[in-house]
């Protein structure tokens, strides 16, 4: 069954775009971005296409099913990545249009459990040259890097393979940033 | 069944922004946790936080119009609104997704691919050797120690939903947690009691 691999790469893909689109867009609110609320459109309108996609794997994949009612539910976990999505669109929208947001939005969003935080990388960090699969951060630190930003440039969703570099912006969800700035070389304030 | 009457609502804007997005990535993560082990009890749950967050954002949005004292203001405060709108519509994607659990409607995919997606949902059993047995969740810190957000304890034939910070993990416990494959494998070995030490530093 060819449809039902396709299937399951696409919505892990899009499982893991949803989640990644909120978090960036409640970073792109929290720092007043519009780049990163940019890409939050972008990957609405990639959302959109995977969302298509599965729908129609799922009704090829029907016609060879013994029980074909059986494949709503995937079409539905679909439906519910693509509102998570629209949601997310609608939050980095407010920085997209013309209105000042709300200065009680971002006091928001330093409140919340997972905390977003907006990181330098110094020159003699120990994180200069590595890999995030060499950095762990999630498990050691319970970190986990959104996007960097190098020059002028986003990389977002950094893969195992990304290196970090001198000068790079981390754009982190962590329980704790103030141990990521540590070992990104970064003052940190006892009261922060 | 909790009276929704008596809940407490918290009295300004802002805490009552803050319980509802954290309510809202609750309902995600308890949702998907649902759908993977099927669990009906935990998708009952979800559609409760539903309810919950409807008053929340009710109340937000009469304080909201409330505060408004000009025109600048008002427009203001429609991004506040928009934002908890999109809050939630997150929530009700999360209680379909609950709904579906409910309805025995799981795809046997669905259960893959919430195993294969970058953060997924892992079941943490507590061996009376682990590091982890008489702390309080606040003591382990376990989020920024291993990386894993504990969303539910199943104690014996309960469930703690959302445990809080003075919750103590006690032997037999099996934690659910939110985190990438490593962190929740990390979890796993502090909790047979094959890690002594959760030493990060």
């Amino acid at each position: 069954m060819n449809e039902f691999e396709e299937i399951r790469g696409c919505l892990v893909e899009m499982k893991d775009l949803s989640s990644l689109m909120i978090d960036l867009a409640f970073s792109s609110v929290l720092y007043n971005s519009e780049d990163i609320a940019e890409e939050v459109y972008l990957l609405e309108e990639r959302m959109d296409d995977l969302t298509v996609h599965v729908k129609k794997l799922a009704l090829r994949a029907a016609k060879h099913e013994e029980d074909p009612e059986s494949l709503l539910s995937i079409i539905d976990l679909a439906d519910i990545n693509e509102r998570i999505s629209d949601a997310a669109y609608a939050i980095a929208d407010i920085i997209l249009r013309d209105i000042e947001p709300h200065p009680i939005i971002r006091k928001i969003m330093e409140d919340t459990e997972e905390e977003l935080g907006r990181v330098t990388v110094r020159p003699g960090s120990v994180l200069i040259g590595k890999t995030l699969a060499q950095l762990k951060l999630p498990s050691k630190i319970g970190t986990r890097i959104l996007a960097i930003k190098r020059g002028n440039r986003y990389i977002y969703n950094p893969g195992r393979n990304d290196t970090i570099e001198e000068g790079d912006v981390l754009i982190a969800v962590s329980s704790d940033i103030d141990k990521l700035k540590k070992l990104a070389g970064e003052e940190v304030e006892e009261n922060e | 069944m909790e009276e929704w009457d008596e809940v407490e609502v918290p009295t300004n804007v802002k805490d009552i922004f803050v319980e509802m997005k954290n309510t809202a990535e609750l309902m995600v993560d308890l949702a998907y946790s649902a759908a993977l082990f099927k669990e009906k009890e935990m998708a009952e749950e979800v559609l409760e936080l539903e309810e919950y967050l409807d008053i929340l954002n009710y109340n937000l949005t009469v304080r909201a119009v409330l505060a408004a004292r000009n025109l600048k203001e008002a427009e203001q405060i429609t991004s506040i609104l928009q934002m908890a709108r999109a809050i939630d519509d997150i929530s009700n994607a999360a209680a379909d997704l609950a709904k579906m659990v409910l309805e025995e409607k799981i795809h046997p995919l669905i259960t893959e691919v919430i195993m294969e997606s970058e953060e997924t949902i892992g079941k943490v059993v507590v061996s009376p050797d682990s590091v982890l047995v008489g702390k309080t969740l606040e003591e382990l810190d376990l989020s920024t120690n291993t990386g894993v957000w504990i969303i539910a304890i199943r104690r014996g034939k309960r469930w703690i939903f959302d445990p809080d910070e003075d919750t103590k993990i006690l032997p037999g416990d099996i934690l659910i947690g939110r985190g990438t494959r490593t962190a929740l494998d990390y979890l796993k070995e502090i909790a047979r009691g094959n890690i002594k030490v959760m030493t990060n530093e």
